[in-house]
């Protein structure tokens, strides 16, 4: 242990970071869970790289890009000397139904967005879906007990028109999406919660202590996008286009597709590429008869069942990352079939898990345990035993809670594998005696109807359905899980899950200050949900995009953000 | 030489006309079985409404419970492969049958009884009846069948109900025309006209003369109209507002694994499509041998 | 002729009154917060009762219905509830592109299923004829989505003969665009052939066994003058019937053929518009849908009572 390195680290951090910095040095985090923990706290690249190498003195000199995640746009433009300048790039993307930054939900509108506008904290350009790293925000410091946090922003960084990026954009933002009732804000950050403490400084004054701040600025949270101050909420980026991203909007046809072409004064030095093209499809299966057809070179995002011969295609630039991605199978908790604990908890023992991974994924998924912790974010618990098939516990439970032929309507909108998730799970609960009637509906019809009606009698979403899958992207952290889906009253709790214990569980997640606190709070949240089953979760789904093998340089995160700064043609 | 006549039995005088139609119509029957077309089209009809009857109890595998391997090649244990999710292909097949089966042949009848009843009446009544009806059923007519059908399932969820009323509702029209036309022209037949003078009332002589005598292209244009059935329901399942997983409906099935001939994995896709267009020429085959026949 | 026109325009407008009431019924049958589609399901209730408020969904439904036919024959049709951006020029640029598929379609299938017909209906009952009846039953009961896969796969990606994305790029050259067109296109010339061909061939032979097409042969008439002079006037009638009566499932045809082929037509436009309960862009593409098909009747009917004077005198009792 290279004591002297590790102490320069020590002085200068504020307790949140020594903390972790101490957990790491004690052995109680592994490397990957230290370097994602250091920077939601916003331990600087260096030093993250300097303490890795102090507690690692068998290992000689740290190579900087192996330990700390790589750092992208903040070090020089390290686009391969050999690569060819010049070039544009076909992408095919899901057809955006909004680019409404404030108000956009769907993964078509992220992508489009995120090539104008950028982040306070970005996506790793490792790959990494549980790390950040610094975007038009280069450090931000908590204080002692995480419920203040200062943001310093990147200098001399320019909007597409040449006016200057400051802190006051920064706050307008802030302030628009705090009044729009933005999920992953919500209850975090108070309005008037962003204060421009200079030009070049914010202070985040928060409703609570909140160790994973950062996240919810992040690109984890996508509609936090920096937009201009006069940014009034409704404007679309096509109809106003701006940004300070390296990418300028071009034109947009909401059918058929948009181009960007570079942005010369970005901050990040100029892009290799020349422009961008994106072409909008309606599903993933033309997408890939596309690339096949040598008409795009990119895929944002596609899924394993249309896209199997991409996976193993040796001309394609598999991007396959592990992701938060999931299904959540909701039983209503207050009143129906499910209200008694035993029932759900039926259900959840008829999952044959690995079946449906294989099947639906061919293997490329995590097992869920049905809570929202996703294994891997730093602070997850791998002492709650994981729950498989039994059928026999399954009807056990069944007759203790004194029901026989259950029949139940299961309720899935028409998006992906959930239906053939849907078709999987009715075989498999009736082998337990459960039967299952699916009822599968177009998206637009489910949402409004079968999971949080439009119109509840007892908001926020009272009213859903008994039982039903819904899909759910990817967080940096399960705090939006947590909060929306499971607590009490959430925006998007369609169990209708009021539970005290969980309600204490989540609060002292939010609010704990230091590594082992917060693993503690995540594996009484396991816990508890495990065993309540307010929702079934059998797999956490891998990401999956790319690029042909003649570009190389790309990298995404999980919910639809492809970056193109450093894309080249190989 | 001597030739004794055998004096022919003269039979009742009441209604000539209805065995003389009896026995027309045993005449085009056996015309109809020397069409090679025709025995054609029923056998394959007939052998899929078998299929569908017979169901699960003829089927080698579960089509919904039984999961071998996703995308297995046609081989001996599987005639027709597995699909992505590893269910045999020939068990879903055939099972996909009894849907389309059931909701086209509904749909068909719905159009062609309404439509019948429709240009029955505007046929014989004319005057302002028939205006006015036959606006709406010109109206009707411009309309596009499956966009219809589409914003209609879209709203109103896609139930099997909903297909069945919504593709009936909107053959109406179409049958109505044909019937009406039909019915212009006997009503000047002299049969009518001594009817009406006998003092029958409208709706005896539509149900007793007229009808019977429309029968012809009204047969006809239900089995045209249970082949469009097949194609619009087979259609509409294809763009997602039709019978819905994990029913194994052909035009459902071509859907869902259709993407996957790019990897090279035809079997799911090809099918349930060649049992669509096998249907549908069969039915086909059937009117086009009647209509060539009762328009003689 | 001008009496048949001004009846025959009426009749249309009727039909489109009853086009766009329908879409009305039918969007608004369930109860549609609309204001709460536009703005997301986070929005604070007091932004969601403003925009209704704005749009004017929260008056009666009597008073929207006589609004909304007020702005039909107005051409007024508003924004689109998804993207809102003015619904008609998406519209008008999606018909286009529809326009563009179903016209080549058209005039693949039209020349050779006619030329079919009559090369059939004069060898009636033959091998040939037979063969070309089976043909055309055959192929108008292959649903365009199965030919559309097909060809996708077998044309398309194995010998990359034919790009499988129908758009073409911007500003193409004719010849580029119908190479990108070709395979939609034949998916859907395919099941027209059929009926066409058909309808030519029975209307021919009807037209072969009447009085004045022997009239025309005993004066001397040779076969020739006697086809073109008399016979395909009279044949062609029911052929343009059909053809017009084809625009109205063309509709249907080209729906799935754009989904296969990702091209952006009317069919794409109103599935997706239907599947996000776009209200202002589905009655407007309905009505532009009716008006075409009125054009295409029109169309039809005045060209077969120019063709044959007997209709047009028939029509007007």
């Amino acid at each position: 242990m290279d004591y002297p390195k590790l102490d320069k680290v020590r002085r200068s951090a504020v307790p949140l970071q020594l903390d972790v910095v101490e957990a790491f040095a004690a052995g109680r985090l592994s490397r990957r869970e230290f370097i994602q923990r250091a920077t939601i706290v916003g331990l600087s690249m260096g030093s993250i790289g300097m303490v890795i190498a102090a507690c690692s003195s068998t290992t000689s000199s740290p190579s900087a890009s192996g330990a700390a995640p790589s750092t992208g746009a903040s070090s020089a433009a390290s686009s391969a000397p050999s690569a060819k300048a010049g070039g544009k790039l076909r992408i095919a993307s899901q057809k955006p139904v909004k680019i409404d930054p404030v108000a956009m939900q769907d993964l078509g509108g992220y992508g489009i967005t995120a090539q104008s506008f950028e982040f306070l904290c970005t996506a790793d350009p490792g790959g990494n879906q549980s790390s950040i790293v610094p975007g038009l925000a280069l450090k931000w410091t908590p204080t002692n007990d995480g419920a203040v946090w200062t943001f310093d922003l990147r200098q001399n960084v320019k909007w597409h028109d040449g006016s200057a990026f400051t802190a006051d954009d920064v706050v307008a933002t802030m302030e628009r999406l705090v009044t729009a009732g933005n999920s992953g804000l919500k209850g975090v950050l108070p309005p008037g919660g962003a204060v421009a403490k200079d030009a070049n400084t914010v202070v985040f004054t928060l409703a609570g202590a909140n160790g994973n701040f950062p996240y919810l600025v992040s690109v984890f949270n996508a509609q936090t996008l920096i937009t201009p101050k006069a940014y009034v909420a409704g404007t679309t980026l096509d109809k106003v286009p701006a940004g300070t991203g390296a990418w300028k909007l071009v034109t947009y046809n909401a059918q058929t597709g948009a181009t960007f072409e570079r942005n010369p004064d970005w901050w990040g030095g100029p892009t290799p590429l020349d422009g961008l093209e994106f072409i909008f499809f309606d599903a993933t299966g033309p997408m890939v008869t596309a690339y096949q057809g040598d008409q795009v070179d990119a895929l944002v995002q596609f899924d394993v069942l249309s896209g199997k011969s991409l996976l193993t295609d040796a001309n394609f630039n598999l991007i396959a990352a592990e992701a938060a991605l999931h299904r959540q199978i909701w039983m209503r908790t207050d009143k129906g079939q499910f209200a008694d604990k035993k029932v759900r908890q039926a259900l959840a023992y008829t999952f044959d898990r690995p079946a449906l991974v294989q099947q639906l994924f061919q293997g490329k998924a995590q097992l869920g345990n049905d809570h929202v912790i996703w294994e891997g974010y730093p602070y997850f618990d791998s002492s709650v035993p994981q729950r498989v098939q039994d059928i026999a516990k399954a009807k056990q439970l069944l007759t203790d809670a004194g029901v026989s032929n259950l029949t139940a309507t299961l309720h899935a909108g028409q998006l992906l594998e959930i239906p053939d998730l849907a078709a999987l799970l009715k075989s498999q609960a009736q082998q337990a005696g459960i039967t299952l009637n699916l009822a599968v509906e177009s998206l637009n019809t489910f949402y409004g109807a079968q999971w949080c009606p439009a119109d509840p009698k007892d908001p926020p979403c009272s009213g859903a359905a008994e039982l039903g899958i819904v899909d759910y992207g990817h967080r940096g952290t399960p705090d939006v899980y947590l909060n929306a889906a499971l607590k009490t009253k959430g925006i998007w709790n369609s169990s209708q899950y009021a539970s005290t214990a969980f309600d204490t569980a989540f609060t002292s997640f939010q609010t704990a200050v230091g590594v082992d606190a917060q693993k503690a709070a995540c594996k009484q949240i396991e816990t508890i949900l495990n065993e309540d089953a307010p929702i079934g979760l059998p797999y956490f789904y891998n990401y999956f995009g790319g690029t042909s093998k003649k570009f190389s340089g790309t990298y995404t995160s999980a919910l639809g953000q492809m970056f193109f700064s450093k894309t080249s043609q190989a | 030489m001597d030739v004794s006549v055998t004096p022919t039995p003269v039979g009742p005088m009441a209604n000539p006309a209805v065995s003389e139609r009896a026995q027309a119509r045993r005449e085009t029957f056996r015309v109809l079985i020397r069409r090679p077309a025709f025995i054609l089209g029923n056998v394959i009809v007939l052998g899929w409404i078998i299929t569908a009857v017979l169901g699960e109890r003829i089927t080698p595998y579960d089509p919904f419970n039984q999961f071998f391997a996703g995308h297995l090649p046609p081989s001996p244990e599987h005639w027709m492969g597995t699909d992505r999710l590893g269910r045999d292909v020939l068990s879903r097949v055939m099972v996909g049958s009894r849907d389309v089966l059931i909701i086209a042949p509904l749909a068909a009848m719905l159009g062609v009884i309404a439509g019948t009843l429709l240009g029955l009446v505007m046929g014989y009544y004319r005057g302002t009846v028939d205006d006015v009806l036959s606006r709406i059923v010109e109206a009707f007519l411009a309309l596009p069948v499956v966009l219809i059908a589409l914003l209609t399932l879209v709203v109103l969820g896609t139930s099997p109900f909903v297909v069945v009323c919504v593709v009936g509702i909107l053959f109406t029209p179409i049958v109505a025309r044909t019937v009406r036309s039909a019915v212009l022209s006997e009503r000047q037949l002299d049969y009518v006209t001594a009817a009406k003078l006998r003092g029958e009332s409208g709706p005896f002589i539509l149900s007793r003369e007229i009808f019977p005598n429309v029968l012809g292209p009204t047969v006809v244009e239900m089995t045209v109209r249970f082949g469009y059935a097949i194609f619009t329901v087979a259609t509409l399942s294809f763009l997602g507002v039709g019978l819905q997983p994990p029913s194994p409906d052909w035009g459902l099935s071509v859907s869902e694994e259709y993407n996957n001939m790019i990897s090279g994995v035809w079997w799911p896709t090809l099918f349930p499509a060649l049992a669509i267009a096998s249907t549908v020429i069969a039915v086909n085959l059937v009117a086009d041998s009647l209509q060539s026949v009762l328009s003689e | 002729m001008a009496r048949f026109i001004s009846r025959r325009l009426l009749l249309s407008l009727i039909t489109l009154w009853l086009l766009a009431t329908i879409v009305f019924v039918i969007a608004n049958v369930l109860p549609n917060d609309v204001g709460r589609t536009i703005l997301g399901p986070f929005a604070p209730q007091e932004s969601v009762d403003a925009l209704n408020q704005k749009l004017g969904t929260d008056r009666p439904i009597i008073v929207q219905y006589v609004d909304s036919m007020r702005r039909v024959a107005t051409f007024d049709y508003g924004d689109s509830y998804v993207s809102g951006q003015a619904v008609l020029p998406q519209l008008a640029a999606a018909m286009v592109r529809s326009a563009k598929l179903a016209g080549l379609a058209l005039l693949l299938t039209i020349p050779v299923a006619i030329a079919a017909g009559l090369f059939a209906a004069r060898r009636r009952d033959r091998p040939v004829d037979r063969g070309i009846v089976l043909l055309g039953v055959t192929s108008s009961s292959i649903p365009e989505f199965v030919t559309g896969t097909i060809l996708v796969v077998v044309v398309g990606v194995q010998l990359k003969l034919l790009p499988v994305l129908a758009t073409p790029p911007p500003n193409a050259d004719i010849p580029t665009q119908i190479r990108y067109l070709l395979m939609p296109a034949t998916a859907m010339a395919i099941v027209y052939f059929g009926y066409i061909a058909r309808m030519t061939r029975a209307g021919t032979i009807e037209v072969l066994q009447s009085d004045y097409t022997r009239t025309a042969t005993m004066k001397g008439l040779t076969t020739g003058q006697v086809m073109r002079r008399h016979v395909l006037r009279n044949a062609l009638i029911p052929t343009v019937a059909v053809i017009a009566v084809q625009v109205g499932y063309l509709f249907g045809g080209i729906i799935a053929v754009e989904k296969i082929f990702n091209y952006n037509g009317m069919g794409q436009t109103m599935l997706f518009a239907a599947q996000q309960k776009d209200i202002p862009m589905l009655t407007a593409g309905a009505i532009i849908i009716g008006i075409v098909y009125m054009l295409a009747t029109l169309a039809a009917d005045m060209t077969m009572a120019w063709m044959n004077p007997r209709i047009r005198l028939d029509a007007e009792r």
